[in-house]
Formats: C-alpha cells, structure tokens, sequence
C-alpha cells in the first residue's frame, strides 16, 4: 500500500506518541508511581510504529517487551491510559491493575504479554495456527529481542510454523543488547535473519531506526502470509539508548556504556531521521511539527491524569479471577 | 450399558467431541498412530486438520495448542507421556495455568493437556513419573486422573469443555482395564470424589492405578477389616468434603498415591484431613506413596512405587 501525505504524519505523530510516553512512564517510576519495572523502548519507536501499522486490528500482536509493547499498541490504534493505568496498579489499566506491565488487549488482537523471553515463540506459533484454521486472512506479528533470539523454542516455533505455512511474521528488535551482555558474545554470526534460510522462510535485514524500511519490509512479510505463503524472519537492527530496565547499570558485561556511544546511537534516532525527512519533503512543515508536540503533551497530560485519578483494585477480584466461568 | 476398555473410553470421548464441536482439534508426536491407542483410528474419520501429528518439539506442541486455545480453539493436546510436561514448562505451568488471572481475565485458555503416567513397566525414571503434586501445586491448571473406563470417558469430555487448561492424566497401566459405560453420552462434573467400595472400619483414599491396589488388598482383607475406598477423581478440584464424610464415619484413614511422598498429593490431602476432622480420627494418617528418589527401572521399580504389602502394611498400622 503507498502511503499517503495523512499516513506519513500519522506514523510521526506516533513516534512522538510513544516517546513521549516512554518519557512519562519513566518519569512515573521514578516518582515511585509505577510500581513495577520499565524497560524502556527509547529507540525502538519506529520498528514498533512501523510494525503495526502494517496490521488489521484482529491481526494478532506479540509485542516485545522493550517500551512493555506500547509502541506497537499505539501503532495499531490505542492510546496510553489503560497501559500507564496498569503500570500504576490501578483497576482501569489494561488488566484490572494486577498484571504489573504485561498487557492484554484481545479486540487489538494481543492476547496478553509474558514475564518470560522466548515464551512469543511456541505461543504465538498457536495464535498462527488458530489464524489459518479460522480461515480470515488474519496474521501474527510475533516480535522479540536479540537476547530472545537465543532460546531453544525459537528453533521448535520457527521449524512448525514453516512446516504447516502458518501466516507469522517473527520480527526481532535487535539493539545489540540483551540485559547487560552483548549479542556479539551469545550468537556466532553478525545477522539473526541468517537463521530463516534453516527453515525455508525469507530471512531480511533492516535498518530498524527507518520507519520507512520497517514498514515496507514488514509489509511485505505481512502481505505473504495473508496470502498463505506462510512465515518470515525480519531482523530490524535498532539502538537502545537506556539500560535494560529503569534503575538498573547501563553496562556491557561489567562495563558502564559511554555517554559517547550513546550519542552516536542517537544519531540514527528514528523520529528525528524521519523529521528531517518529512520537512525536506514537505510534508511536514516546523509549525506541524510542534503542533503535534503540544498535542502530545497534552495527551500525556490527561493519560498521567487518568491514572492517578482511577482507584486501585479491590482484593475480592482475585480468587475470582483464578478460573474462567 | 456397553463393555469397554480404559483407552477405549477415551478414544471414545475424543471422538464425541470431535464431532460435537469444530473447535476441538487433537495435537501431539504420533497421535495419529497413538503411541497408547488413546488417538488411534480418528485421523481416519476425521482427518489430518483434526488430528495433527507435531515434531518431537514439546514447547511447540504445548504452545501451538495453548496459543490457539486462547485465539478461540479448544485444542487436546497429547504429550505421550507424563514426564514430558516438564519440557513445557513455561507454557503448561506459566502460560496456561497464569494467562487468564495475569491478564484480568481477558483471556480464556480452553485446553486439555492430556499425558500417560504412572508405573508398572519398568521402563524408568523418565517414563515412569505420577507429576501430579506439580500440576496440583500450580494455581489455575485443574487435574482429572480417572481409574477407570466410566470416569476417563466422563471426565475427558468435561475437560474438554471447560472454559480453563485441565491436565488429564491417563495411567498406562489401566489402558486395558475392561468396564462399563453407558450407551448414551454423560458428563462427569469435577470435583466429585467416587466410592468406589464401601467399608466402616478405615477409609483409603486412593488415586488412579492405586484404586485398583487398594480395591485388591480391600477384598483381601475383608474378614478382617471393613476399608472404604475413596477415588478422589479429580485433584484440582478436589472434593475434601466427601473424604471427610467417610473418615468421620470409619475414624481412620490411610491415602495411596503413585506420585512422591514429599509434599505429594498424599501430604496435601493428610494436611487437610488434619485440619478439618482432627477430632474424629483414631489414629494418624497413613500415607502410602513413591518413595523420595527418581523410579528405578526395572526389578526395582517395585522398590520405590507402592505394593499391596504397602497399603496392607498401612492399614494395619492405623487399626492397631
């Protein structure tokens, strides 16, 4: 699909969007109103707001959990109140205030969010089959990390959805990072994407800081499995410029990461590049620019507002929320 | 009523649902052959979308199965033997069982992991275990472990249907256990316990292949002494009520599971019986159980997994 000029500002808006709360959710933890982890996405706004955008609202969505997959949920159409209301323990947040970070929003086709890396593969391997078998051209957009990268079910996932030609677009953010090691030290090669030819699936490498290269890659990859040409491998290289969670050192191993380096990834900041490039095109003009700011800031405002002004849950939730009816 | 095997039963029950209700599909290595008989023969009558056999890949096995039962599907997923849960682990234990509460209940996980446990074939450590303290343990994964044909057919088909991940334990060492069922379809609700032999003088409540131990040494001993023997059926729910109606009646107790005696389903319903009818017992509660080490196969299976000399040897001890 060629995007239009409204398309364009959208998928800028969104960045914005997620930035911004990306920012507040930090801001919140640190005030010790999040009451659980953050693992920041600041850098991997365009793969998620690319990503999604690719997507029909009942495709399923895995997001990652760098920026807890709100990228991704905004991409595809919501906005930040019932996720920041979760991180708040507040009983209007996505899951009644009780899941920490690890949404769930089925109407967007995200069937819920796990505490443990690698677990994307053989459940969302079952979302792919369940799309097939209903038979409506749904997809899968299974995302994960370079550090989810190196588990086993990757292997048993990636080998069934080939075999069966099951519609998953397994998507890896690789920020080069996962927790305090580096992937140059837990994977022999320099490209993830290299681990599709194992399975008879296209494999690709995109610079995941282009929303542009995001978006038309997985496009691709998306327009293939509803066409039941079954599963690919996109590798989004991306940069993440904080520590693996909120609070914790920002090291590689034992070393403390540069403020130098941290620069020099920012230079491939994904809303700035793509700034830039809008303005040059003139499809966005300094005046749009920060209306869309303003107006971001103002939807912060209110999402903050909502979440503090909404109650916590009530214990006698629980035991009724161990079975299903 | 119509003559019947354990496997059978289940076979049967598989195909009931199957039939009633295109969401249910079966998924597991080999379930198209059926490396216990259970699947067998239903690839045939329903083909291969219904009945899919998997790479030797558990994780993917209980995933795919999980997965499609939360987008809708209320897979059955067959991981040959019980052991083997272990290998899926995150899914059975974190997913399945925690999805639905984590997420607010936004999200159902409608499946059946179904799985051959117990001993007898001296075939080892690793193909021999009862996990059921381990399922029991783990909040939001209900355990039906049926002893015969009527209840494993009763039982399968409300696991099916419940809205929640059940663990369906079939024992290998019943697959060819002849019973009874009805011509006409039934349902076996959870969380009812079965008398499965009347007695006033000690109750023993025993758990799948143990009912029929306990049933044996029952009818060896019955000049001597009166036993009731209580089949739990169902672990997760467990009907504790039906069991203390009976120790309140004989006074006395003993409990026989397959599974280890260290904080085993043996120790779980002892704890409870002490909590709840302390005052009516007239003895301690006998447990009977595998003993606290992996099975060892062959002659010594015996060694660690309960004998009727075990159970005799309880029972006696709690009528001294």
């Amino acid at each position: 699909m060629k995007l239009e000029k409204d398309d364009l500002i959208l998928l800028y808006r969104n960045m914005v969007r997620t930035r911004k709360l990306d920012e507040l959710t930090i801001k919140g933890l640190q005030e010790g109103k999040v009451l659980s982890f953050y693992h920041s996405g600041q850098g991997s706004e365009g793969l998620a707001v690319g990503s999604a955008a690719c997507l029909r609202k009942d495709d399923y969505l895995w997001g990652h959990h760098r920026g807890h997959g709100i990228g991704y949920l905004i991409g595809k159409g919501l906005d930040g109140k019932a996720f920041l209301a979760e991180h708040y323990g507040k009983v209007t947040g996505s899951c009644l205030g009780i899941s920490g970070f690890h949404f769930a929003e089925p109407e967007y086709g995200a069937l819920g969010a796990a505490g443990t890396i690698g677990s994307q593969f053989p459940i969302s391997l079952g979302w792919g089959l369940a799309a097939k078998k209903t038979g409506k051209q749904q997809v899968v957009l299974a995302c994960f990390g370079d550090g989810g990268s190196n588990r086993g079910t990757l292997h048993e996932a990636f080998n069934l959805a080939a075999v069966w030609k099951l519609p998953i677009v397994w998507l890896c953010d690789n920020n080069g990072m996962a927790q305090y090691t580096p992937i140059k030290d837990t994977y022999p090669k320099d490209d993830i994407a290299d681990l599709a030819g194992g399975y008879n699936m296209p494999g690709v490498v995109v610079d995941g800081m282009d929303i542009m290269a995001v978006y038309e890659a997985v496009e691709a990859a998306v327009d293939r499995a509803r066409a039941g040409g079954g599963p690919s491998l996109i590798e989004a290289k991306t940069a993440r410029y904080r520590s693996h969670s909120e609070g914790s050192p920002d090291v590689s191993h034992t070393v403390t990461r540069s403020e130098a380096e941290i620069a020099e990834l920012k230079k491939r900041d994904p809303i700035e590049t793509f700034k830039i490039k809008l303005l040059k095109q003139g499809v966005l003009t300094e005046e749009m620019v920060d209306q869309i700011n303003k107006e971001a800031d103002e939807e912060i405002i209110e999402t903050e507002k909502f979440s503090l002004d909404s109650p916590p849950p009530e214990p006698s939730i629980l035991n009724k929320l161990i079975y299903a009816e | 009523m119509k003559q019947t095997v354990y496997l059978m039963a289940i076979n049967e029950a598989l195909e009931e649902e199957i039939k009633r209700d295109e969401k249910v599909f079966i998924i597991g290595e080999n379930v198209q052959q059926g490396t216990f008989g259970v699947t067998s023969g239903l690839v045939q009558k329903f083909g291969t979308e219904r009945v899919m056999d998997t790479p030797l890949a558990e994780t993917a096995v209980a995933g795919a199965a999980i997965g499609a039962a939360m987008a809708g599907f209320r897979p059955v997923a067959d991981m040959m033997f019980a052991d083997f849960i272990y290998i899926a682990g995150d899914e059975i234990m974190l997913k399945a069982a925690k999805w639905h509460f984590m997420h607010g209940g936004k999200v159902n996980v409608p499946v059946v992991i179904m799985a051959a446990m117990g001993g007898g074939m001296k075939i080892g450590a690793e193909h021999s275990m009862c996990p059921e303290a381990l399922i029991m343990h783990t909040p939001g994964l209900k355990l039906a472990v049926p002893s015969t044909p009527y209840d494993a057919k009763g039982l399968l088909k409300t696991a099916i249907r419940d809205n929640n991940p059940v663990i369906f334990f079939y024992n290998k060492g019943l697959l060819g256990l002849p019973g009874e069922i009805p011509e006409e379809e039934y349902l076996i609700p959870f969380g009812q316990a079965d008398i499965k032999r009347e007695g006033s003088d000690v109750t023993v409540v025993a758990i799948s292949r143990m009912v029929h131990m306990a049933l044996e040494v029952a009818e060896k001993l019955k000049d001597k002494v009166s036993v009731e023997v209580v089949d739990p059926r169902t672990l997760e729910p467990l009907d504790i009520d039906t069991i203390v109606e009976s120790v309140k009646k004989t006074g006395r107790v003993v409990i026989v599971d397959e599974d280890n005696r260290r904080c085993g389903v043996t120790a779980e319903i002892s704890a409870q019986i002490f909590e709840t009818a302390f005052d009516y017992l007239d003895a301690p509660v006998q447990r009977v159980a595998a003993a606290d080490m992996p099975i060892a196969a062959g002659f010594l299976e015996d060694y660690v997994l309960p004998q009727p000399k075990d159970i005799e040897d309880a029972i006696e001890r709690v009528m001294a």
